[in-house]
Parts: C-alpha cells; structure tokens; sequence
C-alpha cells in the first residue's frame, strides 16, 4: 500500500493515527514539528502526508508552500473549522481537509481517495490463496478466476480497505451501496455469506459480535 | 448652496448696497452745498450791482438829470455788457415793465440753459426798479451728470473686482473648512488613522485641534477593541484545539478498542491514551471552572502568613523540583499579607511550575517575599529561556503558551498564567512580567502589607 508521513505533534493523535494506517496495510513515518516533517520528506520517498496545522516551528500551511514542489498530496488535519482556513488550505494545494474530532474510518476513506486519485494505491492485494486486482475488477483462487457480481466486488473492496477494522452493517451499506441505498441491512449478510463461500474466506471475515464484519489479515 | 458661495452673494450685496447709498448721499449733500454757495454768490453779486446802479443813479440826479427809461436803459446797459461777458444776465423793470431786456439773448435761445433767477428792488428812492439777475449753472449740472456716470462706471467695474478679491479670500479662509471636511469623510469611511494637518490659530485650528483629539481617542478605542476580538477569537480557536485534540483521541482510540483488530500491547496503548486524555479534559474543565469562580465571585481578603504560604508551596512543588533536577532558594522578609491563602499558593505553584518548564536542569528558581513602596512583593524568578516582547504580551492570554512544543509535553493547557492574572485581579494587585529571552523570566504581584 501507500507510504505515509504523519505529521502530528500531539502524540496520542500521532498514535492513534499510524496504529490505523498499520491495521489497513499502510507504512508510515512520524514527524512532530515543521523543520522535522521538512527534513524527513527530503529524504523519504513519500506517497501521502497527513498534516496537522497547528504545529511548533512552522506551521501546517507554511510546511505546505516548502514543500509544494514535491507535489506530494496533502490531507490537512485541523481542529479548527474557519472557513478561512480551510479556504486557504486549499488554495495551498490540499487535496482534502479532515477537521479533528474525526472518525478513523472516515480518514481511512479520505486517504483511500486521494491515493487513488493520485494513482498510489496498490493494484491487487493477496491473502492466502485469493488474489484481489483492483483494475480490472477481478478476483482469483488459487490462480482460478472466480465470478462475482458487482456489489460484491464493492463489499470486498470497502473490506480490504479497511481490514482489521470492524464495520458495522450500516457502514459497509453506505461504503459498498452508497448513501442513497434503502436496502436492509440483511442484505449485507447475503452478500457476505456469498464473499464467504465464493473465496474460501470462512474464517478471515469475521463477525463481531454487536458491531458487524471485520477482514481479519496478518498486520 | 455652499457656504462660501452665501457669502460671497452676502458680503458682495451689503457691500455694494452700502456704497452706492453712501456715495449717492454724499453726492446729494454736494449737490447741495455746490447749488447753496452757487445762490451766495449771485445774491452777494445781484446786491454789488444794484448798489453800482443805485449810484450811478444817484450821481446822474445829483447832476439834475431826469431819470428817463432811456437813460435807465443805457445805465443797465453798460452793467449788462460787462457782466453778460461774464455769462450773467440782467433785466431791469420799472413797475413791472421791461425797460432793458438783458444783452445776451442768443444763450436762452440757443440751448436748454439751467439758471439761476433773482429778482430785488433797487434801494429807495428807486425801489421802483426791479433788477432780475440771472445766471448760467449749466457747467455745475454738467459736472454732477459727469459725477454720475462716473459713479455708475466706477460700479460696473468695482462689483467684478470686488467679486473677485472676494472670492479668493473666501476660498482661502475656508479651505481648512474644507481640509476637515475631506479628513472626517476618510475617517467616515473607516481610516482612523488619518488626523486633520491644519496648524492655524483661530476658530477652525481649535475645531481641528478638538477633531484629532476625538480622532485618536476613537482611534485608540477601535484598536482596543480588535485586539479584544482578536484575543477572544484566539481564545476560542485555542479552547476548540483543547477540546478538540483530547476528544479525537479518546473517541478514535474508543473506536479502535471496539471495532479493530488488534493486539494486546496496542489495547494497553489505546487504554491508557483514553485515560490520559481524559484527566487532560478534566484538568482543562476544572481549571476554566477556576477561572470562571474567581470571574464571578468577589474574594474575602484575609491575613496570609508568608512563611507558612511558602512552606505551602515549596511542598506541593518538591517533587517537580527535584525531578527536574532544579533547586528552588527562598527568601522572605515580610511577615503577612491580605490575601486569600489558598489562591496565593495556587498562584505561586503556577508561576513555578512555569519556572520549572522554562528552566534547564541545574538552573535556579527563586521565590522571593519583600517589601518595596510600601507594598509587598511575592516574585517567582528563573534563568531559564525566557519570552520575546511579543510572548510576554500574550502570555496572560488563556491557552497561550510561549513554546507549544515544549508545554504540552507536560499536558499543561496553557492557562497557568491566565489563572494568576485572574488571582492577581481578585486581590486588586498589579502583576509585573519581566522577560529577556536567554537570560530568564521574573513575575512579581504587588499586594497590600497586612499592618497597613
């Protein structure tokens, strides 16, 4: 997956932000100030940068018009909700902008986005003997292609996007169906018992009791 | 109608109007006097002739010759050529009968003439004879129709001029009218900086003296206005970030305990991070429920022992002290104080433990008691890294740190010193915050001495 520098310099938000990018397959570096996050991206080959704002020594938008050059995207992190801001943040080049307090899975999305925008995300992913490729929307066992309709290569990719985590019913309806699905959410665990036997994947998707699915894969 | 203009019209009409009726009164009086001493003379000339004539008369009857008209005649004759060269005329009558008509009838018929006409009686015996004297006054009417066209000249040329001078003076003296007139539209318009640039000493420099007087108080008043909006939009953008960073932490590591998959390490990790996060909400709370208690409620001052607040103090802070390896000297010569214990304590553990982060391992803190003007003083000193002129001015501002990289290793919120100033507010004291980056900070409050 893709290479990531968070720059954070709160810590437990710096944490709690990589052990996320660990658990879906993204590596990462830290970085805790401005001249630090400077120094890292001239020396690490970077995919994605997560920035915070409000940091010690530069500032968020002020690492962005150093860094600008690298055109590396960018995903602001902020605690403030000024129009102004986010305006500016934009007008610096930002692909996006994510305001704290946030969901982990909807930061997870907005990486998920960008990267694809910018064309870094991987084109298949392998577990055990089922090989997923994202491009031309195909899926093998054991080398042997397996037929699967649309929605639920949708419900596979949403799964593999964010292995590890738990999605509730509701989640994956609204990440697999799109919002404006009136289905119910008994339909979910249609289309998962069909993932389950199509791939083998008995024990890899797991219900969580109470929440939903979870793609359990090695980190 | 501008202002000028109605003066202009204003002193333009009064002036002309008074000039014409002053000049057409004394061109009347000299009218006047010319037509009066004019008469003089020609009733003084009429008597000098009737007194010639009665004495010729009276030599030609002393010669015993009868007085006929023929001779009367030729007596008034020999007057009426003399005098007729002179442009005088003269009749004479006997009972009412024209005996010499006068020699110079060509003038009267000639052209209109004005004249002046007197008729008188010879003295007695002859009062018979009736002597009319006339003479020409046109020169002296054609001298006052020549006064008057020059008077109407004299009018059709000095209106303009006046007019004009007028007007350039009049621009003149209302130019700083329009001067202030052009400042207080800029200032109308939002530039408060701009003042009035007029230096004279009447009426309108006063006016301009008193306008940028009143322009630097409003001046001064919006510039303490902005900057209290900005230090409240700064407070709030700071209290979203405090809030804000803990919950995201808490809420995210939530989610991850609930709904990922992961080990047991990181599961002490999350759980520990949700705990510390949510001490450092609850500290954040309680210290703004301080600040809003001492906001609210006025303060009972009491007698405060200094020594005991220091032993206080100097326990709470021990451990920090020692843990950072930074030794705390303390020096009090004052006995008491007027001050709430409690809040004083409060107040000197903030200042120290702000010692403590500014100051590196080894370095000293002080915590002085001493009395200067009358006044007591608690300072809190340190050699440490000290603040910028621009730090110290934020300092007491809630949230505001000098170095956020630093401090919020600490989980301190930035709002130690806003509580002290809050302290410092409630026992009426002043706070003094002297700084030089690199060579360390001093904070002293000034209390009142309990024996005054």
């Amino acid at each position: 997956m893709a290479y990531i520098l968070v720059v954070e310099d709160e810590q437990p938000i710096s944490d709690l932000i990589t052990m996320n990018l660990k658990l879906v397959g993204h590596t990462y570096s830290k970085a805790y100030s401005g001249p630090e996050a400077i120094e890292r991206l001239g020396r690490e080959r970077t995919d994605l940068i997560l920035l915070d704002v409000m940091l010690p020594g530069l500032d968020g938008f002020e690492v962005m018009q150093q860094i600008h050059h690298l055109r590396i995207p960018v995903i602001l992190i902020t605690a403030r909700n000024a129009l102004a801001d986010r305006i500016k943040g934009f007008e610096l080049g930002a692909d996006d902008y994510i305001i704290k307090p946030f969901e982990i899975l909807e930061l997870l999305a907005r990486i998920n986005v960008v990267l694809r925008r910018n064309e870094v995300t991987a084109a298949s992913f392998v577990c055990d003997d089922v090989e997923v490729r994202f491009p031309e929307r195909q899926v093998r066992v054991d080398q042997v292609p397996v037929d699967l309709t649309a929605r639920e290569f949708e419900l596979l990719e949403v799964l593999i996007r964010n292995r590890n985590i738990a999605l509730s019913r509701e989640k994956l309806l609204e990440l697999a169906w799109g919002y404006d699905y009136a289905g119910d959410t008994r339909t979910v665990d249609v289309h998962i018992r069909q993932l389950r036997k199509k791939l083998g994947w008995e024990e890899r998707i797991k219900t969580v009791f109470k929440l939903g699915y979870r793609l359990e894969v090695q980190v | 109608m501008r202002f000028w203009h109605k003066i202009l019209l204003a002193v333009i009409t009064l002036f002309i109007a008074a000039l014409d009726i002053s000049v057409i009164m004394v061109m009347k009086k000299s009218w006047q006097l010319n037509m009066e001493s004019e008469t003089r003379r020609a009733a003084s000339e009429q008597l000098l002739i009737a007194n010639n004539i009665f004495e010729n008369l009276d030599s030609i009857r002393a010669r015993g010759n009868p007085l006929t008209p023929v001779l009367l005649a030729s007596v008034a004759e020999s007057y009426g050529d003399y005098y007729g060269k002179q442009g005088i005329g003269l009749e004479l009558r006997e009972n009412g009968r024209l005996i010499y008509p006068g020699a110079g009838e060509r003038n009267a018929a000639v052209q209109e003439v004005q004249l002046i006409r007197m008729s008188m009686p010879l003295p007695a015996p002859y009062q018979q004879l009736e002597l009319t004297y006339t003479r020409d006054i046109s020169g002296l009417h054609r001298q006052q129709r020549e006064l008057n066209r020059f008077f109407v000249m004299i009018n059709w040329i000095s209106g303009p001029v006046l007019a004009l001078l007028l007007f350039l003076m009049i621009k003149r003296l209302t130019k700083p009218l329009k001067e202030l007139s052009e400042t207080t539209k800029t200032i109308a318009e939002g530039d408060y900086s701009n003042r009035v640039n007029l230096h004279s000493k009447d009426e309108f420099g006063e006016v301009a003296v008193n306008f940028n007087r009143m322009a630097s108080v409003v001046e001064q008043r919006m510039n303490e206005l902005s900057d209290m909006a900005e230090e409240k939009q700064r407070m709030v953008d700071n209290l979203a970030h405090e809030l804000r960073t803990p919950l995201t932490s808490m809420q995210g590591f939530a989610e991850l305990l609930t709904s990922a998959n992961i080990g047991r390490e990181d599961q002490m990790k999350a759980g520990s991070y949700i705990r510390s996060e949510t001490l450092r909400l609850k500290n954040l709370a309680f210290k703004l429920l301080d600040l809003s208690v001492l906001r609210h409620h006025p303060l009972v001052l009491t007698e405060v022992d200094v020594a005991r607040l220091f032993e206080t103090v100097v326990q709470t802070e021990q451990l920090q002290l020692t843990g950072n390896g930074i030794p705390l000297e303390t020096d009090c010569s004052i006995r008491r104080v007027w001050g709430d214990a409690d809040l004083l304590a409060a107040y000197l553990v903030n200042l120290i433990d702000n010692a403590i982060r500014a100051s590196a391992a080894g370095s000293q803190v002080r915590l002085l008691a001493y009395e200067q003007d009358g006044e007591a003083v608690l300072e809190v000193s340190d050699s440490g890294s000290g603040m910028t002129a621009e730090q110290c001015k934020q300092a007491f501002e809630p949230f505001y740190r000098a170095d956020p990289a630093r401090s919020r290793v600490y989980g301190n919120a930035g709002l130690g010193l806003s509580l002290c100033r809050q302290i410092a507010e409630a026992h009426e004291a002043r706070v003094g915050l002297n700084s030089v980056p690199g060579e360390g900070t001093t904070v002293r409050i000034f209390l009142q001495l309990f024996n005054n």
